[in-house]
């Protein structure tokens, strides 16, 4: 196989050395690892084409991969096969400013496209807490979300158009580069958030807005995480839709600040960061309003605005370093992604509790207040078996607590390996058929990231 | 020699990669393995037995060691440590490279510190304060004997010892762990009260040893002296200058606005595009990797060219070293100077 690669793509674009492949055995997720038999790093859509094509007719499972930092093991190689590294297919194609649109390659990082078209005052929306270093094939693979879900939507609502090539090795081109384009189904909405399982994106172009003059933001303590989630709730139906809505508990809180040292008020038992983006006064009066409604709230500790940009820019980068900061109190962090009616998050955070008491487990958790996403995250030591256990259960229970809401089960991390097993649960027997059915028809060979999604 | 990495250091990885786009060698090849991650997981497949150790030799050697990881990382992995670990692991026997046993030959003992310094026109022997101590460094007092000069000059109340040793970073970075150490615990009794370098690299493995208290980098100790500075005059206009950073100073010490801050009295200060990252020096790198150690600074090289600088300062020898020899082979005809030097000309 490995000979054959080599005359497909070039020897230099093919590794099978143990260091190679053992670096690439697991990506951000945990307790996940399994070794690929050969790292092919693609220069062009037609090297893709050709690896696809061989792996069809060879039947070798291929796996797609960004930067590897997701969060549901949907990049781990758990039956061997062929990594498909698209980091070098790294190119910013165009920035169009008059249609407000980039198109880009798949390896580009989703922080670099944003720096990009910042000189061009536009931005690019999804911003990951991962955004650095994720890249935007990886962000569309995942549907990856961020920090600004709720008056923004997430990276579903971003992609215009895609190269892709399926499962057979045909090229196809969905969308385009219009807002509105009705002309058949809607296959990139189908693609994004594929997890790499229906086809490989090779070029993507993603919708652009205008990049806000003026941001604003603030942060408000509370007794307690259910307070902060009732406070989010006041703030949106008072009838503001804010850029950004973040809350800690007092977990998260202690272990943010240990990393980052802001001041922030470790006593609290949770912290809730409010913010907006906009012009000028109307940013203001949406933050003041909030922070007024903020003080009259129950169990309210304090609130202050952040004086500056650059205090603000440290609380977003602060609470995106959420989870590592919380990595430091434990050999083992599980991370999950569960997303909630807003309403109902109160009594989800306060449940999510008492899990964390019944089975003796530290559970710190965060999230997007905003649109429901909370990321509740066990903490614990990898070499005590009777804690993983424990974690396992907690867990389950945290999934069925989330369908029990009508909540889901992953608001922006995705499904892949980690989270397949309750995927029915969620969807339901009819639509995991449907799901089957349809990569079937992309992908007949099953060999694009086989054991997760439909396969 | 310890067989194992330090398994609580290895647990702090949780893989998120937020140092892939930190790290130098990552964006040479964008190859996982020349990652800090990817190298973390590689030491894990090592400690577990899942990989011999042999197959982390050539990622142990590519590895700059710059740190610049270890800033961006929030789970606070200490990713110098591993590696040095790694080294001390690896670098054993005939592994070890043959320019670094020459080099440790040398700075291992009394008799090479004596003949480094034989005749050197460095910083002359004084008692000053008996609680301040000014370090003259291994190759640095043979190579720019002026900068401890510089040093020695502006502040007389701090005592220059000649009988000194070598700080030991040389060893711990390259597969003598413990024997480094030991060299900072001796430098660190011979010398009392605070030490003083010209040098960030042995600030940073200095102060790892006996404590950051006891170390003050040049530039720290400057900004804490009530001194002034006039502008650096060239052809009846004032010097247009950047700096280069010291990556042990920066990503272990954090220290980066006190020399900022010294060269903004000093000129025109103009900041170099990515001036935080290595320049490819890297202690022994320029001389055991010598092509990899070009294709870091080729950027750095363009850059400051572009910005037609008079000098850049550096905060370490090695640095000098590097760019000296980089920025003459391009033929830009920026100086480079230790920053010591800089504020001796404007104090003059």
């Amino acid at each position: 196989m490995i000979k054959d690669l080599q005359s497909l793509i070039g020897a230099e674009n093919v590794r099978s050395d143990s260091v190679a492949l053992s670096a690439y055995s697991h990506d951000a997720t945990p307790l996940f690892n399994g070794l690929p038999e050969v790292i092919v790093t693609p220069q062009s859509t037609s090297d893709v084409v050709k690896i696809v094509k061989y792996a069809a007719q060879t039947k070798t499972p291929i796996i797609p991969r960004g930067a590897g930092s997701n969060l549901c093991a949907a990049t781990v190689p758990l039956k061997g096969g062929i990594v498909l590294s698209l980091t070098s297919m790294n190119k910013v194609l165009e920035v169009n400013k008059a249609e407000m649109l980039a198109v880009v390659q798949p390896g580009v990082t989703n922080l670099e496209l944003d720096q990009l078209v910042e000189k061009e005052n536009l931005r690019f929306v999804p911003d990951p807490g991962s955004r650095n270093v994720s890249t935007i094939g990886g962000n569309v693979a995942t549907s990856a979300g961020g920090l600004r879900g709720l008056k923004y939507g997430t990276t579903k609502n971003y992609i215009l158009g895609l190269e892709a090539v399926l499962g057979t090795g045909e090229v196809v081109r969905t969308g385009g580069r219009l807002v509105k384009d009705v002309a058949g189904y809607d296959v990139t909405r189908l693609l994004v958030g594929s997890e790499g399982t229906l086809a490989v994106f090779t070029e993507i172009t993603v919708a652009l807005v205008p990049r806000p003059t003026d941001s604003k933001y603030g942060v408000a303590y509370f007794d307690d995480l259910a307070a902060a989630a009732a406070c989010v709730d006041s703030i949106i139906s008072s009838g503001v839709l804010p850029s950004t809505l973040e809350f800690l508990d007092n977990t998260c809180l202690v272990a943010v600040e240990e990393f980052a040292n802001l001041g922030l008020d470790i006593k609290a038992g949770a912290l809730l960061l409010f913010g907006d983006d906009g012009e000028g006064d109307v940013v203001a009066q949406t933050v003041e309003k909030m922070a007024e409604i903020a003080k009259k709230a129950s169990g309210i500790r304090g609130v202050t605005l952040a004086q500056d940009v650059a205090a603000a820019e440290a609380l977003l980068y602060a609470r995106r370093c959420s989870l590592p900061a919380l990595a430091r109190l434990g050999t083992l962090s599980i991370l999950e992604d569960i997303a909630v009616p807003r309403p109902a998050m109160a009594a989800v955070v306060k449940r999510i509790e008492a899990i964390g008491e019944k089975h003796h487990l530290r559970i710190g958790t965060f999230g997007h207040a905003g649109d429901g996403n909370l990321h509740p995250t066990i903490v614990i030591n990898k070499d005590d078996a009777e804690e993983v256990v424990k974690a396992e259960k907690a867990l389950k229970e945290i999934f069925a607590l989330a369908i029990e809401f009508n909540g889901t089960i992953t608001g922006e991390h995705g499904v892949g390996s980690a989270k397949l097993p309750f995927l029915e649960k969620k969807v339901g027997k009819a639509n995991m058929d449907l799901q089957r059915s349809i990569k079937s028809v992309f992908d007949p060979a099953n060999i694009l990231n086989p054991n997760r999604l439909g396969s | 020699m310890s067989e194992k990495f330090s398994q609580d250091k290895l647990d702090r990885c949780i893989s998120c990669g937020y140092c892939l786009p930190a790290c130098p060698t990552y964006q040479l090849t964008g190859a996982e393995e020349s990652s800090p991650r990817g190298r973390i997981t590689l030491m894990r497949a090592v400690q577990s037995g899942t990989l011999e150790p042999e197959n982390l030799l050539a990622e142990s050697g590519f590895c700059l060691g710059c740190r610049a990881c270890e800033p961006v990382c929030p789970a606070g992995v200490e990713y110098g440590v591993l590696l040095e670990e790694a080294r001390e692991i690896l670098w054993q026997g005939k592994n070890q490279p043959l320019i670094i046993r020459g080099l440790f030959l040398i700075v291992g003992n009394k008799l090479g510190m004596k003949l480094l310094g034989l005749l050197s026109p460095m910083a002359k022997e004084r008692k000053s304060n008996p609680e301040l101590h000014l370090m003259l460094g291994c190759f640095e007092r043979r190579l720019y004997p002026d900068v401890s000069k510089a040093a020695a000059k502006l502040a007389p109340e701090v005592s220059v010892c000649k009988e000194q040793g070598c700080c030991g970073a040389l060893h711990a970075h390259n597969g003598e762990l413990e024997k480094g150490k030991e060299m900072a615990r001796q430098l660190g009794e011979q010398l009392s009260g605070t030490i003083i370098t010209t040098a960030g690299g042995c600030a940073a493995h200095l102060s790892s040893v006996i404590g950051r208290d006891r170390v003050k980098e040049f530039s720290e100790y400057w900004s804490t002296k009530d001194s002034s500075v006039s502008k650096v005059q060239i052809n009846g206009r004032t010097i247009r200058v950047g700096l280069q950073d010291s990556c042990h100073l920066r990503n272990g010490m954090g220290v980066t606005q006190e020399p900022r801050e010294i060269l903004k009295q000093l000129g025109e200060y103009v900041e170099i595009p990515n001036a935080g990252g290595c320049c490819g020096a890297a202690g022994s790198y320029s001389l055991l990797q010598k092509r990899n150690s070009r294709k870091v600074v080729s950027q750095k090289v363009n850059d400051i060219k572009a910005l037609n600088l008079d000098y850049v300062a550096t905060v370490n020898p090695g640095c000098t070293r590097q760019l000296v020899t980089e920025l003459r082979r391009a033929k830009v005809k920026t100086k480079v100077i230790h920053l010591a030097e800089l504020v001796a000309m404007g104090t003059k």
